[in-house]
């Protein structure tokens, strides 16, 4: 429920508020690796990153970590791609075709250590339409998103939006524990300046449910909207942050008027 | 009966004085008033409806009662029988202006063996500074020593290291779940109705009991039985109005008290019509009346109702209140045994409602109460008081029914079943030593229903869902919570003090936000959430100084919890029929401190200064690895400094400044890159800590000129005098100016917020 979120906004502007840059003194920390790979039902090749953190009150440049041996099995027909550096930290596939129902498993060495984790890719769901309305907070213009929950349980959502290119920061998910199998209008809240004749894209990425779990958490954590502040929660196993995703992509555009 | 008829036959030749001590202009009992006897080393105080009774041999006395504020009433008495006494107590000054820091008798606080108590008189609060002008209970309630705010303008409190669920919050014995309004900037207490609060840190009498930490016991008026009285006051977000009066002279009273805010008034002056349609206030209505229908029987009919209403023009609207009411049916069995029964019911519910284009629909979540209680006094003799009873509560809480359109999810409402039998005996050993020594026994049963019981795995995953016919009971838990203290008297006016309590909790408030917020949810104990118990010690040094014109003690405590919730990490607090077992983790939790206090009760300049140094640590199951580490609420230093000065007949001063550490916090270590964003990575819970709170709040009070019934006041103040930016929330984001850089971002609510407010009374 994101209505503390609102509500903390709404006693905001209510009352008086103010915020300022404040320095805070911060441990440094040890660096760990950051692994994000994505397995979607377009061509390949699939990308898997490797990066590693930094301490926060260093420039966001994110060492990238090279050497490391990156293998992704299609367990349903047992092949397994050796990906190939191709830049620093860039790990790209070679054989891999992504499809609907297939699970694939990521392992990744790096000296002694080693990391996995497994997705699974749901079947695709069509976007249907897209439009925009006034939003609902502020004076900006959301972007609707129409689709269709099929009668199965156990669907997951990812959207992503793009003006012009310019990719929202915003996180938007959605889940069929709550009106299972029923038409879906998504609204799209965004602090985007649309202009007329902009082109907005919309993605709809259908995902596994461990998936969903690290996008939730990943929002609640940037959001600091949950119990207890914490890291997102990774499905990739051995001590390494980021995601593993196999999903599907279905996109559609047009031109704000 | 037949005990009691012995015991009282083996104090032959003694008779019994019994009475009930009263303001004389207004009728109201008082609350702690004293009654001493010349020429006798006895004494005693009044109880909660104003009664009181000590046995003496046959011979002459005087009777003297006083409390502070009154002038002192003596009686001659020639004691040949038991004797019935109503003692009128007149008031001293104008009330509206007057300025008192409580304290029972005048060296009570020594005598008495009771430790962790404070009790507040309503009209202290005159002319304290206060946000928005707003009188509140509660916000002083936070400059005591050991009691700690929950955060800027929040009536939320810590009590020596407790959770803010852990205080039993009673309005005339009924619980109120949540007793903040507008986001916890106000109590739902309108100062306006309450006669005496008193908060029991800990070592609370065994007659209490369902909370760890703290137990805020506010009684409300009973209304003037001799004439009709309105009071009121129009502040800048809030207006109130009190009416009272006899519904039978000096047998029985009314008072009626109303607040509204209306400081979405503002909002309709904005030009933005989002904005302009946006709603936030809150009402709240006390009811009570009270009629002697004997000498010996007298009923009480108590209400509360209050609404908070906050909508975001048509998109979203939340809104939340209590009910409460309570009947009460006070008995003289006889001059020495004094019984009250109440039946009370209170409600607590929320209501959320979405309506946009892509979900329409609400969400109701309650906690209803039906509470049955029974507490006698029994004055053994002129050493002993005993008090024993007993209470039943059946809770039935509803987690969040989901009515949207098209689906409605089922209920899962979660009954409970809360009893507890309890007897303690106030003891005057010596003529030192004072004892109270009091037992509670509690047994909580979980009853079967819509709620579902689930047993989880080693990584709490649900592995198995059980539910049970609505009359079963599916689990019962019992708790022995002995409770003792002692008082040693040195010399006149120093004492030493010792107290042991264990209290057991049965319900736990779970939140997902670190202020509290009206859709926290309350959980009844199951199988997997079991009661929390707490065992404190507690030591203390009580001195009054200079005839009794300054109290001072030291406190030390040591309070160590079992079965103390923390979340696990990303955990979701979600008010809905999603479990909340899988999200918690369980362990222990412990808190030291002393407590520092000097209290200045009479002259033109009064007030107190109260300093707690302290920890509060939880141990809890895969958090940090193990190890102990500060719960939110630790804070090292806590100072807080209040006073007021008479500075001529029309101008009262007044002044508080708070400091205190800030709360552990969870800061991040480090920063990562997931698709193109830095995101924050935290190395372990509360491991910093967020910067000093400080704040300094000045006021004054203006008394207009008084006609013949008429006399009026202005108060002003200024809440946060030198705009100190404290903060409320601290966020880690990218900085917008540079995207190669992050920052910590501070937002703070509050500064200098000035008020005016006018009050009258006729």
């Amino acid at each position: 429920m994101k209505t503390s979120v609102w509500m903390l906004a709404f006693c905001i502007t209510a009352f008086y508020s103010c915020q300022k840059v404040i320095e805070v003194e911060l441990n440094p920390s040890s660096p760990r690796y950051v692994i994000t790979g994505n397995i979607t039902d377009r061509p390949g090749p699939y990308e898997v990153k490797i990066t590693s953190s930094i301490n926060f009150d260093q420039d966001n440049n994110f060492p990238v970590v090279s050497g490391a041996k990156v293998y992704i099995t299609d367990q349903n027909v047992g092949l397994t791609d050796t990906l190939t550096e191709v830049t620093p930290g860039r790990y790209l596939t070679h054989v891999l075709a992504g499809a609907p129902g297939h699970t694939y498993k990521l392992v990744v060495a790096l000296g002694n250590e080693m990391f996995s984790s497994a997705s699974t890719m749901p079947a695709p769901i069509a976007l249907d339409s897209l439009y925009t309305q006034p939003a609902a907070f502020g004076d900006g213009t959301d972007i609707v998103a129409l689709y269709n929950d099929p009668a199965a349980r156990g669907n997951f959502y990812y959207l992503a939006l793009a003006v012009q290119d310019r990719p929202s920061e915003e996180i938007y998910l959605h889940n069929d524990k709550i009106n299972n199998g029923a038409g879906v209008t998504h609204v799209l809240n965004n602090d985007a300046d649309i202009k007329r004749g902009d082109i907005i894209t919309v993605e709809l990425q259908c995902i596994d449910t461990d998936v969903y779990d690290f996008y939730y958490s990943l929002d609640q954590a940037l959001k600091q909207n949950s119990a207890v502040i914490s890291n997102p929660k990774t499905n990739i196993r051995g001590g390494a942050m980021g995601y593993f995703s196999a999903h599907t992509i279905r996109t559609k555009s047009f031109t704000y008027q | 009966m037949l005990l009691f008829a012995s015991l009282s036959g083996i104090a032959q030749k003694r008779y019994t004085i019994s009475g009930t001590v009263t303001d004389k202009a207004t009728g109201e009992s008082l609350i702690g008033a004293t009654v001493s006897v010349e020429g006798a080393h006895e004494g005693t105080v009044t109880n909660e409806y104003g009664f009181f009774s000590i046995s003496l041999p046959a011979a002459s006395y005087t009777i003297y009662a006083s409390y502070i504020g009154y002038a002192r009433y003596a009686e001659k008495v020639v004691l040949d029988q038991d004797y019935k006494l109503k003692v009128p107590l007149v008031a001293e000054g104008n009330t509206l202006q007057e300025v008192v820091v409580s304290d029972k008798a005048k060296n009570e606080a020594v005598t008495s063996a009771q430790m962790g108590r404070e009790s507040l008189n309503v009209k202290q609060l005159a002319s304290l500074p206060v946000l928005f002008g707003e009188k509140d209970v509660m916000k002083i309630v936070q400059l005591l020593p050991g009691v700690k705010a929950a955060g800027e303008g929040s009536t939320g409190f810590y009590v020596r290291g407790g959770g803010a669920d852990q205080n039993l919050v009673l309005l005339d014995e009924a619980i109120v779940y949540n007793p903040s309004h507008l986001l916890s900037f106000f109590s739902v207490f309108n100062s306006d109705a309450i006669k005496n609060l008193t908060l029991y840190k800990g070592n609370q009498p065994a007659q209490y009991g369902g909370r760890l930490s703290s137990v805020m016991d506010v009684k409300t008026n009973d209304g003037n039985d001799q004439s009709y009285h309105a009071s009121g006051g129009i502040g800048l977000i809030a207006a109130r109005l009190n009416a009272e009066g006899p519904i039978v002279k000096g047998k029985g009273s009314f008072l009626v008290s109303a607040r509204r805010t209306y400081a979405d008034a503002f909002l309709g002056l904005s030009g933005d019509s989002t904005v302009r349609n946006n709603r936030l206030y809150f009402y709240d209505l006390n009811a009570k009346f009270n009629y002697k229908i004997t000498d010996k029987d007298r009923v009480y009919l108590s209400g509360y109702y209050g609404k908070d209403v906050l909508a975001f023009g048509d998109v979203l609207g939340i809104d939340w209140g209590n009910a409460t009411a309570t009947l009460r049916w006070n008995h003289v069995f006889s001059s020495k045994l004094f019984s009250n029964t109440s039946l009370i019911y209170s409600d607590y519910r929320y209501k959320v409602h979405v309506n946009t284009a892509g979900v329409n629909g609400n969400m109701l979540s309650s906690i209803k109460d039906w509470n049955f209680k029974e507490g006698l006094d029994y004055y053994l003799n002129s050493s002993n008081s005993l008090h024993f009873g007993f209470n039943s509560i059946h809770h039935t809480i509803t987690p969040g029914i989901i009515t949207a359109s098209p689906a409605v999810s089922d209920t899962a409402n979660s009954r409970t079943w809360e009893n507890a039998v309890y007897v303690s005996d106030s003891w005057k050993a010596t003529r030192k030593l004072n004892i109270d020594v009091g037992l509670r026994l509690s047994a909580f049963v979980v009853l079967g229903g819509d709620s579902r019981f689930y047993t989880l795995d080693d990584d709490r995953q649900i592995v198995d869902t059980l539910r049970f016919a609505s009359n079963h009971v599916f689990k019962t838990y019992v708790n022995f919570e002995p409770r003792i203290s002692a008082s040693y008297q040195l010399g006149h006016s120093s004492s030493i003090k010792a107290a042991y309590a264990r209290n057991a909790q049965y319900l736990h408030l779970y939140s997902n936000f670190i202020t509290s917020n009206p859709i926290d949810k309350w959980v009844a104990t199951n199988n997997i959430i079991k009661p929390t118990v707490a065992d404190q010690v507690s030591l203390g040094f009580f001195r009054n100084l200079k005839e009794n014109t300054y109290e001072s003690n030291v406190e030390a405590y040591y309070k160590a919890m079992h079965n103390v919730a923390d979340y696990k990490d990303n955990a979701q607090i979600l008010n809905s029929n999603e479990p909340i077992e899988p999200q918690l983790l369980f362990g222990q939790g412990r808190a030291y401190g002393i407590e520092f206090s000097v209290k200045k009760n009479e002259g033109r300049l009064t007030g107190w200064l109260s300093y707690t140094l302290s920890r509060t640590e939880l141990r809890i199951n895969s958090v940090n690895d193990n190890k102990w580490y500060p719960a939110i609420q630790d804070r090292t230093h806590d100072l807080s400094i209040v006073g007021m000065y008479k500075l001529s007949k029309k101008w009262t001063l007044s002044a508080d400044f708070v400091y205190y550490t800030g709360n552990a916090a969870t800061f991040p270590s480090g920063k990562y890159e997931i698709d193109d964003q830095a995101i924050p990575y935290y190395t372990g819970r509360n491991e910093y800590r967020r910067p000093a709170y400080h704040r300094l709040d000045v006021g004054a009070v203006l008394k207009l000129k008084e006609r013949k019934r008429f006399s009026s006041e202005l108060a002003f103040s200024i809440y946060n005098a030198y705009g100190r930016q404290n903060p409320y929330v601290i966020t880690f984001q990218t900085d917008p100016d540079d995207p190669t850089k992050t920052q910590a971002l501070q937002t703070s609510l509050f500064r200098w917020v000035p008020s005016i407010s006018y009050n009258f009374k006729f």
